[in-house]
């Protein structure tokens, strides 16, 4: 039903096919976060704004994508049962939604990549529960899977309960064991979902990810390879910005897989993209999701590159590689040169790009994994990075420690 | 009508002349000259008479020169030079300063002498000096002698000043004798460079006689020992780094430098402050010429390094102690790319190790000043029997001395500082005992205190029991520590282990 397959390694990086019944990804990839339901009918495709443009990107509206096929860029998609209530809707409209799965509705029935259900435990659980006009729901792991399959998802994840770097320790054991007996139960039902089954951990470095491992491993009534396909690191997101701690989180995460004999699941970092990405990659992370890509475009914002972003009415899309750039109508989009154009219009197409940039970027990885030479990958890291000031440090000590020492013993004698 | 500008030939003279401040700078201009003339040997000879005038005598053995190269020597903007040292035609022109100077010059079978008499006297009198020349034959080998008499410059030139230390390093900080252009190959030649002051200058050591090569101090990577940190050295080995400029064009950087401690550093030679010579020295023909210690970033202390990055195409001031581009884009990618070599060196993991050992030994020695600080507290706290509360921490730590009534043993606050590392000295069945008073044990590790004088911990509660694993497994200042909770006890170091008990009241009140 679901497997993994490592095709190349380059150091601590590896190239992956993510097989889940007969769906195929390559990873490493990011998951682009979407709204399957924004408070709209089917018609609209349950939505509006620029949530709805990126839908139609992904049920291929020729109005919206110029006619061109833009589906590579959906290959896998992340949404969640929390933000099903995003909109404030009425009790009604959440069953009508959850009556059918999304690709049994017609205006996505042509979608054929994988779909991500995550359970949205952090919104979740600030919430108290999922809430729309009329209704209020306590969700709990078994409510939140049975919204989940309801979906129609090829992977779903436990419903988790996120640390946050200001907890105190008890509260911290706390959530990681309410987690633990989250991931037992959600296990006990693995036999109805049809697709993948992955695990959330949590910690942000070795003791703090052992603890997390032995709590759900004391809970599970086997052992976790058996219950679960693969890895979720979750918790990251207040520190997404502090690269430091997400290289030291994942690459203990996998370090802790490695200890325990789980190396051959994929490891999953929830919430995170951008920049950090290559560096996670680096230190053996397979999959991201993240609505960045679609924030920033909401913001106004055109990505440059992976470090970079510019106002949309100063990029530059001469300088850009990416289809959607090389695309007049969407160049005339984000011009704002066509008649009658609304915002959605404008930073849909947008988002396409800076959606298209992140995954780019994974995809020249794919390719120097593919030649199994970490030599390369640290060259193309260095370049990556060589202008970002504060984050290259990272980079740098990540590729001298782990990669390719700049200074090895036997380059120090002198000619 | 037009009208061509005119140059007053005597002025541009003093001018360019006086733009020399160091009277050392003659040594650097000959040192330079004698290089680029091919020379394995180079003499100098510094002389003061009776009447206090000083001679400079300058020989090698380059390969002299022909009457054009004579008038490049005298002449101004002038140089045979392109893009090396002196192409401008200025430095000779410091010998201008003085009385007389004689040039005797051989080179392909023709000797030249020429004079120039008072050529300083005349420029002030608004008079252009002009020069003899008088060829031979000769069968001699090629070589050059050049006797500046009556020399001064900058401020007077006061040979009773210098001193062979001085100059010494000079050479090594501030010439070609300082060059790193050996670690890099290409047009490298080896000079041998010889100064001699007369004893009525210094007579306290014999000639100078040294090379051009910068020499950095020998390697040390991993020294033995307790105090070990400043003796370290590593060398990073000779790397040219390549830049692209929007426009094509490449540019190379020659980096090579090494980063040490104290006394590594200190066998370094020495101009002006030792201490503000370190960092990272942009330098043209491998010679030293200004600091950029910005590549290292704010995380790092500049005095660790000394690494030194050549490029020609980096243009100097007339007296070579400024860069002249600075606001171009070719200064610009020089210290981008600068910067991110220095990244690489910081993020070296030897460099690391360093830096860490730097700080656990600066910690041991904090700890032994600490020690005779707490025998004197403790000679306090005996003489006034006990705890006199003076802030609230103190009172709270009174009231837990209240609270341990009745505990197996008897546990007293006797002194209280808040401020202090330790904390706290405890009266027990055992003694007075030197204890960390903690909210959260895992606190008090976070600060990466010395455990040293610590004799016991009085916390709350334990806190965060991930990150005391996490303490427990990458070590603890440098040495093994291990938490026992089911004994209340932390064991800390190698060899010389010490349990220090910990007391968590949370349980127990």
């Amino acid at each position: 039903m679901a497997s993994f397959d490592v095709v190349a390694e380059a150091g601590e990086a590896r190239r992956g096919q993510l097989q889940i019944n007969d769906r195929t990804l390559e990873t490493p990839h990011l998951f682009p976060v979407i709204n399957f339901y924004g408070g709209g009918n089917e018609g609209a495709l349950f939505g509006g704004g620029v949530h709805r443009t990126i839908k139609e990107f992904l049920a291929h509206d020729n109005e919206v994508t110029g006619g061109e096929d833009y589906s590579d860029l959906f290959n896998g998609v992340m949404t969640s049962i929390s933000s099903l209530a995003d909109y404030g809707i009425r009790e009604k409209k959440l069953e009508w939604y959850l009556d059918n799965e999304i690709r049994e509705w017609d205006c996505f029935s042509d979608y054929d990549g994988m779909i991500f259900a995550d359970s949205g435990g952090y919104k979740i659980l600030k919430q108290g529960g999922l809430e729309g006009e009329d209704f209020e729901k306590d969700i709990d792991q078994d409510k939140a899977l049975d919204i989940q399959l309801d979906l129609g998802p090829d992977i779903v994840v436990n419903l988790d309960h996120p640390i946050h770097p200001d907890d105190e320790f008890e509260e911290r054991i706390e959530k990681m064991e309410q987690t633990a007996a989250n991931a037992a139960r959600f296990a006990e039902r693995r036999d109805e979902v049809n697709g993948a089954c992955y695990l959330t951990v949590h910690g942000y470095y070795e003791a703090m990810l052992e603890r997390s491992f032995d709590l759900i491993e004391d809970e599970l009534a086997e052992p976790i390879p058996e219950a679960f396909d693969g890895i979720a690191l979750g918790s990251l997101v207040p520190r997404k910005d502090n690269v430091e701690v997400l290289v030291e989180a994942v690459s203990d995460c996998k370090r802790e897989m490695q200890q325990r004999g789980y190396d051959d699941l994929p490891l999953h970092v929830l919430g995170i993209s951008g920049n950090a990405m290559p560096l996670l990659v680096a230190v053996g992370a397979d999959t991201f999701d993240s609505a960045s890509y679609l924030h920033q475009a909401i913001n106004g914002k055109y990505c440059v590159n992976l470090f970079e972003t510019v106002p949309i009415d100063e990029a530059n899309f001469d300088d850009c590689e990416c289809r959607i750039c090389n695309d007049d109508f969407h160049r005339a989009r984000m011009r704002n040169e066509m008649d009658d154009l609304y915002q959605k219009d404008i930073l849909g197409s947008v988002a396409a790009h800076n959606l298209a940039v992140q995954q780019r970027e994974l995809r020249k990885f794919r390719q120097l994994i593919a030649e199994a030479d970490k030599e390369r990958v640290a060259e193309y890291l260095e370049e990556a990075v060589k202008d970002q000031k504060g984050f290259r440090k990272f980079a740098y000590q990540l590729i001298n420690e782990r990669i390719n020492p700049y200074f090895e013993e036997t380059d120090t004698t002198y000619a | 009508m037009h009208k061509t500008p005119q140059v007053n030939e005597v002025n541009e003279f003093i001018e360019i002349a006086s733009d020399f401040e160091d009277p050392l700078e003659v040594i650097r201009e000959a040192l330079s000259n004698s290089y680029d003339a091919g020379a394995t040997q180079v003499d100098i000879k510094i002389e003061q008479d009776a009447e206090g005038r000083n001679t400079l005598i300058i020989k090698d053995d380059g390969h002299g020169m022909d009457e054009d190269d004579l008038s490049s020597f005298f002449d101004l903007g002038n140089s045979n030079k392109d893009d090396a040292i002196g192409y401008k035609g200025h430095g000779t022109k410091i010998y201008y300063k003085s009385d007389k100077i004689r040039v005797e010059t051989v080179t392909d079978g023709t000797r030249i002498e020429s004079v120039m008499d008072q050529p300083w006297a005349k420029l002030n009198d608004r008079e252009l000096p002009t020069y003899s020349i008088e060829e031979t034959e000769s069968d001699e080998p090629s070589r050059t002698r050049i006797e500046v008499h009556g020399f001064r410059a900058g401020q007077g030139f006061d040979p009773r000043k210098l001193t062979y230390n001085k100059i010494e390093h000079y050479i090594k900080w501030k010439t070609i004798g300082g060059s790193t252009a050996w670690h890099f190959g290409d047009d490298f030649h080896e000079m041998d460079i010889n100064v001699e002051l007369s004893p009525t200058i210094d007579d306290t050591q014999d000639q100078i006689e040294t090379d051009n090569r910068l020499q950095f101090p020998p390697e040390n990577r991993d020294p033995e020992g307790e105090f070990v940190a400043e003796e370290m050295c590593k060398h990073y080995p000779p790397r040219e780094l390549t830049v692209t400029l929007d426009d094509s064009r490449e540019l190379t950087i020659e980096v090579v430098g090494m980063v040490g401690g104290k006394e590594a550093r200190n066998k370094l030679p020495t101009y002006g402050k030792h201490s503000a010579q370190f960092g990272i020295w942009l330098a043209k023909d491998h010679i030293k010429v200004e600091r950029y210690n910005d590549a290292i970033g704010a995380d790092n202390e500049f005095f660790h390094f000394f690494f030194i990055a050549n490029c020609q195409d980096l243009e100097l001031s007339a007296n070579r102690e400024k860069i002249r581009n600075k606001s171009g884009d070719v200064y610009q990618s020089i210290t981008d790319e600068l910067n991110r070599y220095m990244t690489k060196v910081c993020q070296d993991s030897w460099y690391r190790n360093y830096i860490e050992r730097r700080k656990l030994e600066n910690k041991q020695r904090s700890i032994q000043s600490q020690g005779s600080s707490l025998e004197e507290r403790l000679q306090h706290t005996k003489d006034q029997g006990g705890l006199s509360p003076s802030n609230p921490a103190e009172v709270i730590a009174a009231l837990e001395r209240y609270s341990a009534n009745g505990s197996p043993e008897t546990l007293e606050i006797a002194d209280f500082r808040l401020d202090e590392e330790v904390n706290a000295i405890v009266d027990t069945d055992e003694g007075y005992k030197n204890a960390a008073l903690q909210v959260k044990l895992s606190d008090f590790f976070e600060n990466e205190t010395p455990l040293t004088h610590i004799d016991r911990f009085i916390c709350w509660k334990l806190g965060d029991l991930d990150a005391l694993t996490k303490i427990e497994r990458s070590s603890y200042l440098g040495k093994p520590i291990r938490f026992d909770f089911s004994n209340n006890e932390v064991t800390y170091g190698d060899e010389n282990k010490k349990t220090i008990p910990v007391l968590e009241l949370a349980d127990k009140v």
